[in-house]
């Protein structure tokens, strides 16, 4: 009786077991057999998880990317000195607050009034390979100063002394103590304090910038004969306002004696003009999406209503619904999922692409989105084939065979 | 009887074709939407850069010379202005339709009551002009200083005893212990006014040490009727290239034809030179910081949309491409049995070809419609305008949705001429 029971049992399970086989046989073979077919339906699958994930990318890549490009703006924070000035190490602990990877650049200004042919003008000197970072837009006509002896005169300078790139150009320094103090003693202070300076290069910014010079920070120190300390330090720094706000809280907070300020110009234009673009990529990515999955769904529709003449024959030879539906979902899941696999990865190289061409960098990859696009082809795919086979299911065979 | 047959085989399967048409709509739609946005967005992106204010100052000719030849700390008499009567021309430029806002300024010194002084600046706020060519401009700070957090109001000029109103920097209050609504004693160089502060602005910069009046205040204030500081303008541009960077060098140095695209073209820098023509003694120069970040950002935004658009239009093309391959190679029967009763190869082609191509045509107009409808729905949406159609993108959505069609028609149709009647009639 036992052993009865037994058999029973390992003849379910080899039924089981061979219906399982037999499924995947069908499956397997008729993805085989109709390779033109399935060649198409896996292509418009894989097309439809190439811009679902590649836009998707794009999307939550956008704001980073140009949030960079909105950099081109220049400082969007500056940072002041309570008292007097700042010394390098407050600039330094300032340096520190900012994450490295936000950090586009950081450049801590000293201003002296100089003397050029007697006349005052304006210098500024700072570590200007950071403030070709803060101040992307300042169009230089000549080679940024390199070495000491170098000097980047503004436009207007350059105008008032007439001066080239390449002409020589002597600045002298009085301490405005000493100056007022008497004729006598001012010739000596002027006579202890030159420098000689070659003119590289002419600065148009349009701005007040234009009535400057420019020098490197150990030239400003031979100049004036004292360690450096900053009037003010520009930072610009990739993120939204919020973060930016809270940012410069920190600062001001954490290290003594500085305050730190936003470029309000900049950071809230850039919040109303980055939603904008961001909302419109949002939008546009929405649209082509929806459309994109309707035309996958209606060419997962042809394929399937084709087959209509073969779900009557098996209907005909008495396959129950149900296995009818579950062995053609089987097929379709098993190409969404294909479909999606291979979409995922274009689309990947899709966004890679464009953030090479626009951004000039690459594009951060969202392991999460693989899963995602596989599951979003699965469903569509699925959804798409359960139209014509209920339509297919439900009529009479003999009616289907017979081609009406 | 090839009509006859075509119209048969629409009446026949009309569900058939109900759904290729559907396809090649929704693919046209979304090549018309995306070229429409696409096309558009360059001009849409830049109205919302001007958000980042002026791009173009005009200052006097000789200011800074002047002013630092002599070594003289005020400025008031240096003498040299720009004329106020001459404010309306600016609108009158070639490109006059790109700018899109402009305000002067007249700066004076005024002594205040608490024996500080302050800079006071007379300015538009919202000016209302009527042009010569019927529109009307409302042109002022209230627009090109957008990022402005205000506390109180902003000064408005339409409104009555507007010349008694004042709006005072955030620091300046601050010392000076003002808040919306009081009122301020200060004496210029010619007369003493009391003024009426209706708002107190934070600028996150200088300005906010600056008091703002109207231009007829600052000027009898100062005594300085009908002269201008400088005025900055805001102007819709294109963004520069090597021409536009020769000739803002020196526009002397163009040949004939290279001025005149380039006179022609809303480069920053013709816009500058158009405007020195029309303002006497004047220097226009370009905001670098606001003009050049804007041309990179246009350009940038409109590489990301053309790569998404090639994107679409990929999609929808492959999209169609599939389909009518799909639904060609399911007729293999019919045209098995058409071969079999003694159809001609090309009649054959024809017959197929003329059938998509019809379905092609009737989905890809509607398609071409509702894509104007996706356009508006982003444009509305994003900018709160309309999307301006261009009549490009007519021609390129009709080439592009026939060519797709034949070439998704090819693969399937080689196929069927190839068949054999018998196999395919077999059921093979």
């Amino acid at each position: 009786m036992e052993k009865t029971v037994n058999l029973q049992i390992q003849d379910t399970k080899d039924i089981d077991m061979k219906k399982r086989k037999m499924y995947i046989r069908m499956i397997t073979a008729s993805l085989l057999r109709r390779r033109s077919r399935m060649i198409i339906a896996l292509l418009a699958i894989s097309i439809g998880a190439m811009i679902l994930s590649g836009l998707v990318t794009i999307y939550i890549d956008v704001p980073r990317q140009m949030g960079a490009q909105f950099r081109s703006y220049g400082a969007n924070m500056i940072v002041t000195p309570d008292s007097d000035r700042m010394m390098p190490d407050q600039v330094e602990a300032v340096r520190g607050l900012v994450p490295d990877d936000k950090l586009v650049g950081i450049a801590a200004y000293r201003y002296e009034t100089v003397r050029v042919n007697d006349r005052p003008v304006m210098a500024a000197s700072a570590d200007l390979e950071q403030v070709q970072k803060t101040s992307p837009f300042w169009l230089v006509d000549g080679e940024w100063p390199a070495a000491d002896g170098e000097i980047m005169i503004g436009k207007n300078v350059a105008r008032m002394y007439n001066l080239k790139p390449g002409k020589r150009m002597t600045c002298t320094y009085a301490p405005e103590s000493e100056t007022e103090a008497g004729d006598g003693e001012t010739e000596e202070v002027v006579l202890d304090n030159w420098v000689d300076f070659t003119v590289t290069a002419i600065l148009d910014t349009g701005g007040k910038e234009e009535d400057y010079v420019y020098m490197r920070t150990s030239d400003m120190e031979k100049l004036t004969g004292e360690a450096t300390a900053y009037d003010v330090c520009e930072l610009s720094v990739s993120s939204g306002s919020d973060e930016l706000k809270a940012l410069s809280g920190k600062i001001s907070e954490q290290v003594p004696g500085v305050s730190a300020r936003l470029v309000k110009r900049v950071t809230e234009s850039e919040d109303t003009v980055l939603s904008k673009l961001q909302s419109l990529v949002l939008l546009v990515t929405v649209v082509v999406l929806a459309l994109t999955m309707i035309c996958v769904a209606t060419t997962m529709t042809a394929v399937v209503a084709e087959r209509r003449k073969e779900i009557g024959l098996r209907k005909a030879l008495g396959a129950s619904n149900q296995s009818i539906i579950a062995e053609f979902m089987g097929e379709g899941i098993v190409l969404g999922a294909c479909g999606g696999l291979l979409g995922a990865i274009l689309g990947f190289l899709f966004a890679q692409a464009v953030s090479r061409n626009v951004f000039h960098s690459s594009i951060t990859l969202m392991p999460w989105l693989v899963p995602v696009t596989i599951l979003a082809s699965v469903l569509v795919t699925g959804a798409a084939c359960m139209i014509p086979i209920r339509s297919a299911t439900q009529v009479d065979p003999a009616l289907v065979l017979k081609g009406e | 009887m090839f009509v006859r047959m075509i119209a048969k085989a629409f009446l026949r399967q009309w569900k058939k074709m109900l759904m290729i048409a559907f396809t090649i709509a929704l693919g046209s739609s979304l090549a018309t939407a995306m070229l429409s946005v696409m096309m558009d967005v360059e001009d849409k992106m830049n109205q919302e850069l001007k958000a980042y204010g002026a791009n173009i100052t005009v200052v006097p000719k000789s200011t800074s010379v002047i002013s630092d030849l002599y070594d003289v700390g005020d400025e008031n008499i240096s003498g040299n202005y720009l004329k106020e009567d001459e404010l309306g021309k600016i609108k009158t430029i070639f490109w006059a339709f790109n700018i899109v806002d402009y305000t002067p300024f007249i700066s004076t010194q005024v002594s205040l009551d608490s024996g500080n002084t302050a800079t006071l600046t007379g300015t538009w706020f919202n000016h209302h002009m009527d042009l010569p060519t019927g529109e009307a401009l409302d042109a002022g700070i209230a627009s090109l200083r957008s990022w402005w957090t205000v506390d109180g109001e902003w000064l408005d000029e339409q409104s009555d005893g507007s010349s008694e109103c004042a709006m005072v920097g955030s620091s300046l209050a601050k010392k000076e212990g003002l808040s919306a609504g009081d009122m301020i004693h200060v004496t210029g160089s010619k007369e003493e006014k009391n003024l009426k502060v209706v708002g107190v602005f934070d600028s996150g910069g200088e300005e906010d040490d600056l008091i703002y009046v109207t231009v007829d205040t600052a000027q009898a204030l100062g005594g300085l009727e009908g002269k201008i500081d400088s005025i900055e303008v805001s102007a819709l541009t294109t963004p520069d290239n090597e021409l536009a960077q020769k000739a803002a060098r020196d526009p002397s140095s163009l040949s004939v034809s290279q001025y005149e695209t380039w006179y022609c073209t809303a480069y920053v820098s013709s816009i500058c030179y158009q405007i020195e023509e029309v303002v006497t003694d004047s220097v226009a120069s370009a905001v670098r910081q606001v003009a050049d970040s804007e041309g990179q950002i246009l350009n940038k935004t409109e590489l990301l949309m053309i790569l998404i658009t090639i994107l679409s239009m990929v999609g929808a093309a492959l999209g169609i491409c599939n389909l009518v391959t799909a639904s060609v190679m399911e007729r293999s029967q019919e045209i098995g049995l058409m071969k079999a009763i003694g159809a001609h190869n090309p009649a054959i082609t024809g017959l197929v070809l003329t059938e998509v191509l019809c379905t092609a045509l009737i989905g890809g107009v509607i398609g071409f419609y509702a894509g104007i409808g996706f356009a508006q729905i982003i444009g509305h949406s994003v900018f709160s305008a309309s999307i301006q159609i261009r009549p490009m993108v007519v021609p390129v959505v009709a080439v592009l949705v026939g060519l797709v069609t034949l070439i998704g028609s090819i693969p399937a149709i080689r196929m069927l001429l190839n068949l054999r009647p018998t196999e395919v009639l077999h059921g093979r």
